[in-house]
């Protein structure tokens, strides 16, 4: 059974994400009657093709080497298997379900907040990506200068950012943002992931963070991987009962690495993999520096009534292993 | 000279030849070792109690990277990290290979606490210390070396040896482990004659690590301080 997903980054603001979480970072998922099944590719390299088309700055030749920059940066995580091919410039446009990945331009006036977005044709049996496409919006000026266009968005940071959509992971909440007249803006983050971009002109985002390599190894590591990095699961309650949406953070004081999760039931659980093994602070905060529907389904309840805590012990993360029945307590506000 | 002068003269002459016997019988006591037992003791057996210090481990930041730059940091809160001082046990066995010079074999286990101070949330979550108790075990090999007479009641003795480090994190979730290098001093002090038998051992010195729980590569010192009931047979 195929069914059509979108998922969309914005500028200042996201939108939906029609998708089931189905872990830390989030990753993408779909139901597949009790069970949930991550959204991942089965055959490699991915085949994708970009549309020839130019934008004011940026040429389809300019474009299509930041999208293959941004592939390759996915590729280069170590322990994981991924692989894409450039297959060649294409008239078709993103968006329509014709069985290729393809990767181009749409002006979307009407989603004068998004800047890009990702859409997936998928196997609802297994959670198989059979087709992907990302559009670019031209209602926003963009740049693929090696040192940021000033006053343009970066081509490659947003291509990173969909890519990890493609690949299926969903929004990290690894960030700081803070209301602003016409929406959100980002003070900080520390995931390509996170579903507000930065502003204009920066491009820090071409390089992928801890959070970010966590997610995609953890859909697509190898064996090595699952050998050499650790997890952490446990729950997190509020006056003994779980809090559902809740963002843990995984903080390594050793690699000052930071990787995040959430709780993705009533029951509180969480799990956070693709964690170096050592030792980690816990911190459980409410999802309040995005809109939840960037995160979750609007049918997702996520509690925001708690107050920012650490857990209460250090959590040595074994090697190859979990770390388990972790109980973040947290107080109401 | 008068009589008064005579007899102060042999009162000194007296002293004289009084202290001189009795640094003369100090020389010949010096002379004379300590008396030897029949057989030679062979074993030394010893257990007791170890002090290990703690080293700091600096301040790790979990930082963000900012919006619109990379000039200012955003830190999303800071912890101040460190290892505990602690004390443990130690049990050692040794063979005499002369009465001065001791090869053992030991075996230290102590339960530092790793404590984190989580503070600076830009969140406000209040600062918080968090802790992780670690099981730690030093199987070394040393070499135990007394000068001058071995079988004085109490002996100082040099040491210096080297050894594996192993350390478990709570619920032995997590194994750190590396190399160790210790050298000290310290006395012994036998209950009996003929340095065999019950004895009191302490000694002080450090420890070098290379390895096991730590935030950085490269070594740390830290000091060592134990005291052991020895039985040397």
């Amino acid at each position: 059974m195929r069914r059509r997903l979108q998922i969309v980054a914005g500028a200042a603001l996201a939108l939906a994400v029609c998708a089931v979480p189905v872990g830390a970072y989030l990753k993408l998922g779909t139901r597949v009657g009790t069970r949930t099944e991550s959204l991942r590719w089965r055959q490699f390299p991915i085949r994708y093709f970009v549309t020839d088309a130019s934008v004011p700055g940026v040429t389809s030749q300019q474009f299509q080497g930041a999208v293959t920059r941004a592939f390759t940066t996915w590729q280069a995580v170590e322990n994981t298997e991924t692989s894409s091919t450039f297959v060649g410039f294409v008239q078709a446009r993103p968006f329509v379900e014709d069985g290729a990945n393809v990767i181009g331009y749409l002006s979307q006036p009407g989603q004068d907040r998004t800047l890009a977005a990702t859409t997936f044709t998928v196997d609802e049996t297994d959670g198989r990506i059979l087709e992907s496409d990302i559009y670019f919006n031209t209602i926003f000026p963009w740049s693929t200068s090696e040192a940021g266009g000033a006053d343009r968005y970066d081509v490659e940071s947003i291509a990173l950012h969909e890519i990890g959509h493609l690949l299926g992971l969903s929004h990290s909440a690894l960030g700081e943002s803070e209301l602003t007249g016409g929406g959100r803006r980002v003070i900080a983050a520390e995931s390509v992931m996170f579903p507000i971009a930065f502003t204009r002109g920066n491009i820090s985002d071409r390089e992928l963070r801890a959070d970010d390599i966590a997610g995609i190894s953890d859909i697509y590591g190898t064996t090595t991987f699952s050998r050499e990095f650790g997890s952490i699961s446990g729950r997190v309650t509020k006056s003994g009962s779980g809090v559902q949406g809740a963002h843990v953070v995984a903080f390594n004081p050793r690699s000052g690495a930071l990787v995040g999760g959430f709780t993705l039931n009533e029951n509180g659980d969480f799990v956070i993999a693709g964690l170096e093994p050592g030792p980690h602070v816990l911190r459980a905060e409410p999802l309040d520096d995005g809109d939840t529907n960037s995160f979750f389904d609007d049918d997702f309840d996520v509690d925001v009534d708690f107050r920012v805590a650490f857990y209460e012990k250090v959590v040595a993360v074994p090697r190859g292993g979990g770390a388990r029945n972790v109980e973040i307590k947290v107080l109401p506000k | 000279m008068t009589a008064a002068a005579l007899r102060r003269r042999a009162c000194a002459i007296a002293a004289l030849s009084v202290g001189m016997l009795v640094v003369a019988g100090e020389q010949a006591a010096a002379q004379v070792p300590a008396p030897m037992p029949a057989r030679p003791a062979r074993f030394e057996v010893g257990g007791g109690g170890i002090f290990v210090g703690g080293y700091d481990l600096g301040t790790s930041t979990a930082e963000l990277t900012p919006n619109g730059g990379t000039s200012n940091s955003f830190t999303l809160f800071t912890t101040d990290n460190e290892v505990r001082p602690v004390f443990g046990l130690q049990a050692r066995i040794g063979v005499l290979l002369s009465s001065a010079l001791v090869v053992e074999a030991g075996l230290r286990f102590a339960r530092p606490v790793y404590e984190v101070r989580a503070s600076g949330d830009t969140e406000g979550a209040p600062a918080t210390t968090i802790e992780d108790t670690m099981s730690q075990y030093v199987f070394d090999g040393s070499v135990v070396w007394t000068p001058g007479n071995p079988y004085r009641r109490l002996s100082p003795f040099v040491f210096g040896g080297a050894g594996y480090l192993r350390e478990l994190h709570e619920e032995d979730a997590l194994v750190d482990d590396g190399f160790e290098y210790h050298a000290g001093a310290g006395v012994r002090w036998w209950f009996g004659e003929g340095a065999r038998g019950l004895g009191l051992r302490a000694e002080g010195g450090f420890s070098i690590r290379d390895g096991g729980f730590d935030f950085e590569d490269g070594m740390r010192l830290v000091p060592i301080a134990s005291g052991t009931l020895v039985y040397r047979f």
